[in-house]
């Protein structure tokens, strides 16, 4: 079918919630490009050690 | 995926938008770095590694953790001396990959898109202006976000809690010689929350960050867990906030079973004992009465914050703001910004903790998605299908790998132990320890190692540590 929209998404962010909506979006059929201002996604949570409630590591 | 780059400009509307993107130079060749770290080794630039926030340095060349995404490194071209001053130039001379490439340069891209998603993020809030708790002047008042780093057993400490944490660790001035001297383990630390939220007097957020109470009660059981149980762990509060699955168990296991002293107090101010580095603190009780106390560590439990960067960014491309910087949504469109087409999710969106993120993230998703729903499939590729090895017949070959993840399994489980134990199972040719299995660099070495034993692939051993 032809469409007059694009399908892709560009993402804006690499921490926990623009890897998460990256990946939903490309499972559910759209290319994205997840746009990241440092050399490695991950955000402030990779820098986590522990998460509560179940102090599960953070990596 | 698209590091080191940053948006120029959103041009088009929604359905259609044409996003520019500048591109960084990362001065290493994606395509040819291999991660085997020779460069670092011998590089003479330094600057702040804000990965461990900045209780360390590391060198121009770098990678942030062992466990990035891309695992590739990068060259900071201010701290590089190649790049700044035409001296140097070791990296490339070492590179057994040859991928060290200085004449890279800033590249603009142009991406068709049909919605775009905000999820910049936040910036823990500095708490250097606050006159009354001396961060910036005093060694043993550290932020939330230090003390983080601190107990993390990849961080600047290996895990080990100590006075005097931003002092090398082999020091070299005499200045840091002698405050090495002074080092100690703390006995007594203390938290104190709502710095930089709740707070319109001395900052302008008049929002609770809504993840520190939490965090503060996390890193006191964990230093708990780290010192031994006579660690004294003091939480000066204003209101517990536990609004989430189980949180509230949480906090009352802290007083009951970890022994967590909460105080509701906020600190007025902070002194610093010159000798020693202990802080001296007065504050009033409940029963109004004032009490003096000395800590050896004083955590700042800092809130989130949206950046300027951000704040500029928004005002740019006509994305509405809150008065404290959020992006302005409506509350049957939580995810909705004031832009047609322009999502956002996370704690740009509001302040909130990885769970609700995670929510916020496939809402977002689902937004974006749900505006394209005719263009579905049009531009995705195919996966290449992983061609399978026939294994029938073979002799069976078992693969054990244990991770101990930092002290969060080898704290409760003897790993060595198991290891070595498992290596004398039937049918056993691998029995491996390993620290964060879940790390890209650590699968893609199980991987080799399945393929060199043609060991069978469904036999990975791994622990939970939640039941350990």
């Amino acid at each position: 079918m032809e469409s007059k929209k694009t399908g892709s998404v560009v993402v804006i962010g690499g921490g926990i919630s623009g890897m998460l909506s990256a990946l939903d979006l490309a499972n559910s059929g759209f290319y994205v490009y997840l746009v990241e201002k440092g050399p490695s996604i991950g955000g402030v949570m990779a820098q986590l050690d522990k998460t509560f409630p179940t102090n599960d590591c953070a990596m | 995926m698209l590091t080191l780059s940053e948006v120029q400009n959103i041009t088009g509307e929604k359905g259609n938008f044409q996003v520019e993107i500048l591109k960084k130079p990362r001065y290493v060749r994606e395509d040819r770095c291999i991660a085997c770290g020779a460069c670092t080794e011998k590089c003479p630039g330094k600057f702040d590694d804000g990965y461990n926030a900045d209780l360390k340095t590391r060198t121009a060349i770098y990678v942030e953790y062992p466990q990035a995404v891309p695992l590739k490194y990068a060259i900071n071209p201010a701290a590089c001396l190649k790049l700044t001053k035409d001296k140097c130039g070791t990296c490339q001379e070492v590179c057994p990959a040859d991928a060290i490439d200085y004449t890279m340069t800033e590249e603009t891209v142009t991406i068709d898109a049909g919605s775009i998603i905000l999820a910049p993020g936040f910036k823990p809030f500095d708490p250097s202006r606050f006159d009354n708790y001396q961060y910036a002047k005093f060694a043993n008042v550290v932020t939330s976000m230090e003390f983080e780093r601190m107990l993390s057993a990849t961080g600047p400490t290996m895990g080990h809690v100590t006075t005097f944490p931003k002092v090398p660790a082999n020091p070299k001035k005499k200045k840091d010689k002698l405050l090495a001297e002074k080092r100690k383990d703390p006995k007594k630390i203390a938290w104190f929350q709502c710095v930089g939220s709740r707070d319109v007097n001395k900052c302008d957020n008049a929002y609770c960050s809504s993840v520190c109470c939490m965090y503060a009660v996390k890193e006191a059981i964990i230093a708990k867990e780290h010192a031994g149980s006579d660690l004294d762990c003091a939480i000066f509060f204003m209101d517990m906030r536990t609004p989430g699955k189980e949180f509230e168990k949480y906090y009352q296991d802290a007083k009951t079973r970890h022994g967590i002293n909460f105080i509701r107090s906020r600190v007025h101010s902070v002194v610093e004992d010159p000798e020693t580095g202990d802080l001296h603190l007065q504050y009033a009780d409940e029963m109004g009465q004032i009490v003096r106390d000395t800590y050896d560590m004083i955590v700042l439990s800092v809130g989130l914050e949206i950046s300027k960067e951000t704040r500029a960014f928004a005002e740019k491309f006509n994305i509405d703001l809150t008065e404290s910087g959020f992006a302005k949504t409506g509350s049957f469109e939580p995810v909705t910004t004031s832009r047609d087409g322009i999502y956002v999710s996370g704690v740009f969106n509001n302040p909130k903790d990885i769970p609700e993120s995670v929510l916020d993230a496939s809402a977002a998703a689902s937004a974006a998605g749900d505006a394209l729903a005719e263009a579905r499939n049009t531009l995705t590729k195919e996966i290449p299908a992983v061609p399978e090895t026939n294994v029938i017949g073979d002799r069976p070959s078992i693969g054990v790998f244990i991770c101990d993840c930092g002290s969060n399994i080898a704290g409760v489980v003897d790993c060595p132990d198991v290891t070595e134990y498992a290596a004398t199972l039937p049918y056993v040719t691998v029995a491996e320890e390993t620290t964060y299995a879940c790390s890209q660099d650590a699968q893609d070495k199980m991987v080799e190692i399945i393929k060199g034993k043609r060991t069978q692939p469904h036999c990975g051993g791994g622990l939970h540590p939640e039941d350990p």
